[in-house]
């Protein structure tokens, strides 16, 4: 083979670039690539900057409704029991639907415009570009996350003190919700990523991502059978609320430990992206 | 260098491509033809491992496209214009590409010089004519200065200027002795282009080997005749063996012969006088219209002429 490879006489072809030795795929390189694939779509920026004003927004609402709250006797003892950290995070479940619609965009928009050609063109490998997206996914959502929570933290400072409910930064109550808030968004993330990988479709994966992830709680909420709820309680939304409770409010049936919430949660993340890279490397592209 | 043995793939029932063998030289330009459908696309896809075979194989230098180690260094394609995230700019797609690889900044900037989008770089690229499109995508392919390079329907949508740019740019990288491997529906520009080509009908191997050498063996050429005695030199024709047509008076075209006989052999034979003698050539269009007419998988029907001829039969 190498004796055919060599023929014709190549000039200019031998002299061209004096670097191409170093021309090579390296995880780094293919991570870089997918960075600037995130950072120069608009679409980027829209997903990042609604997840975090739809958080600091509902953290917002919720101190702001503490003084209807305190109006009403019925519920005005329930303020003591609370814990501010999860005031500031009770918009977590909207940041969900705004970053799970980035995950899956991040596989499926590829597959949508036939981007994913030139991709798996540079990386024949395919499994490297799917890592390098679950990394670069992590990373903005982590970021996200921080800019939002301490965005709610410092805009909800004003009400909560009057509760005398701004979360002590020396309380490991606080650093569990806001933990729990971050566990839970990376998961949602990462779950819609990997669900975007096997479907494809933007629509078909965001319909699928979104119901698991928010919709089927609710639906399923209205059935009193006790094996439905046992399944409910493992669903992603119900499993990451118990991650951002302080403990105090841990009566209300259903929850699984924090243990089993984590790994729940780390399932939700690992088994849909898993499942996606066995079949990645058969399927047609 | 691209080899294919016995590749093929089938989808359910239909098979796409069926047991294709055949080898692209370096330092050509190969054109690939076939009607839609015919299974280029999928044969293209499968040389990039983008698409698995079904069975058989198929190497770029030597080895599966998927076993390089830098594949953007050894082959550039352009599988479709729309390979773009039509919400990203020139620039950062390329520069995406190029990442993956390592490939230095400068080296995107001068692939966009190159395929002249300097002055688009920057805008995104949804808002690009299929013209740009297509100089994007060529960017691309350029963009790891391969040894090899596929390239499907490059010209398609472009302007003649940039018809001509490809024509030269595809000439000189096969003039360095890299593998050009290009599709196109445009025969003229095929027969400009290409030195060798390789057709395929219904995913089968309809014609390969050198431009002139594929045009000869469907259609043999013909002779273009004008006597003022037309009459009596297509019967001296005939007689010798030549299917004689006649497109108007006093002009015979003739096949299965050659100028020189008409003119020699008939003509002075017989005495009778010419006007004009002139070999003509089949253009690839012709060539290629006769190879491909059994394998043609979505062809139009001419409407006008079918009810004219119901017509005609009702009268």
């Amino acid at each position: 083979m190498s004796t055919l490879t060599a023929d014709p006489p190549t000039t200019s072809h031998a002299a061209t670039p004096p670097a191409a030795a170093q021309v090579q795929p390296t995880f780094a390189g293919v991570v870089r690539g997918e960075w600037i694939k995130l950072l120069s779509l608009r679409s980027t920026w829209w997903a990042l900057a609604s997840t975090a004003a739809v958080i600091t927004l509902v953290a917002l609402a919720a101190a702001a409704s503490l003084n209807a709250m305190a109006d009403d006797p019925a519920l005005a003892p329930g303020i003591e029991q609370m814990h501010g950290a999860e005031v500031i995070s009770s918009g977590f479940h909207f940041g969900m639907l705004t970053i799970a619609v980035l995950g899956a965009l991040l596989i499926t928009g590829e597959y949508a415009t036939g981007l994913i050609r030139s991709t798996f063109a540079a990386v024949p490998t395919r499994i490297p570009v799917l890592a390098a997206k679950a990394l670069t996914l992590v990373v903005l959502t982590a970021a996200v996350t921080l800019v939002s929570v301490t965005l709610s933290y410092f805009l909800t400072m004003p009400r909560l003190s009057q509760y005398d409910l701004v979360p002590a930064l020396d309380d490991p109550g606080t650093w569990r919700v806001f933990g729990g808030t971050l566990y839970s968004l990376i998961s949602a993330a990462l779950f819609s990523l990997g669900v975007g990988t096997l479907l494809r479709s933007t629509a078909a994966s965001l319909t699928a991502a979104l119901t698991v992830l928010l919709l089927l709680p609710g639906i399923l909420s209205f059935i009193r059978l006790d094996w439905v709820e046992t399944i409910v309680s493992y669903l992603p939304l119900p499993a990451s609320s118990a991650l951002l409770t302080t403990g105090a409010v841990e009566t209300q049936g259903a929850y699984l430990s924090a243990q089993a919430s984590l790994i729940v949660m780390a399932a939700y993340a690992v088994v849909p992206i898993a499942a996606a890279a066995v079949t990645l490397h058969r399927r047609d592209a | 260098m691209i080899e294919a043995r016995e590749l093929t793939k089938r989808y359910g029932d239909t098979t796409a491509v069926h047991s294709l063998s055949f080898t692209i030289a370096p330092g050509t330009v190969t054109g690939f033809l076939g009607p839609n459908g015919a299974g280029k696309s999928t044969t293209m896809r499968m040389i990039m491992g983008l698409d698995r075979p079904t069975s058989g194989t198929v190497t770029v230098n030597g080895k599966p496209y998927r076993q390089h180690r830098a594949p953007l260094r050894e082959v550039g394609a352009l599988l479709e214009a729309s390979a773009v995230h039509p919400g990203r700019s020139a620039r950062s797609h390329l520069r995406s590409m190029a990442a993956t690889h390592n490939i230095k900044a400068s080296r995107v900037s001068e692939v966009i010089e190159m395929t002249g989008l300097a002055g688009v770089a920057t805008k995104r690229v949804g808002g690009f004519s299929l013209g740009m499109g297509q100089r994007l995508g060529i960017a691309a392919a350029l963009l790891g200065d391969p040894r090899t390079l596929i390239l499907d329907e490059p010209v398609n949508g472009l302007d003649p200027e940039g018809v001509q740019w490809v024509r030269q740019l595809v000439r000189a990288l096969a003039a360095e002795g890299r593998t050009v491997f290009l599709s196109s529906h445009l025969m003229s520009e095929m027969s400009q282009t290409a030195d060798h080509l390789l057709v395929i009908g219904r995913g089968r191997i309809i014609a390969a080997g050198p431009v002139q050498q594929v045009i000869d063996s469907v259609a043999g050429g013909a002779v273009r005749v004008r006597s003022p005695r037309a009459g009596e030199l297509a019967a001296a024709l005939a007689a010798d063996g030549a299917t004689v047509t006649s497109p108007e008076a006093g002009m015979l075209e003739v096949s299965g012969t050659t100028a020189e006989h008409v003119g020699d052999e008939v003509a002075f034979r017989n005495g009778l006088l010419l006007h004009e003698l002139s070999p003509r050539r089949a253009s690839l269009e012709e060539a290629y219209m006769s190879l491909t007419q059994d394998a043609v998988e979505y062809r139009a029907h001419t409407t006008t002429t079918t009810s004219r001829t119901a017509k005609a039969e009702n009268q």
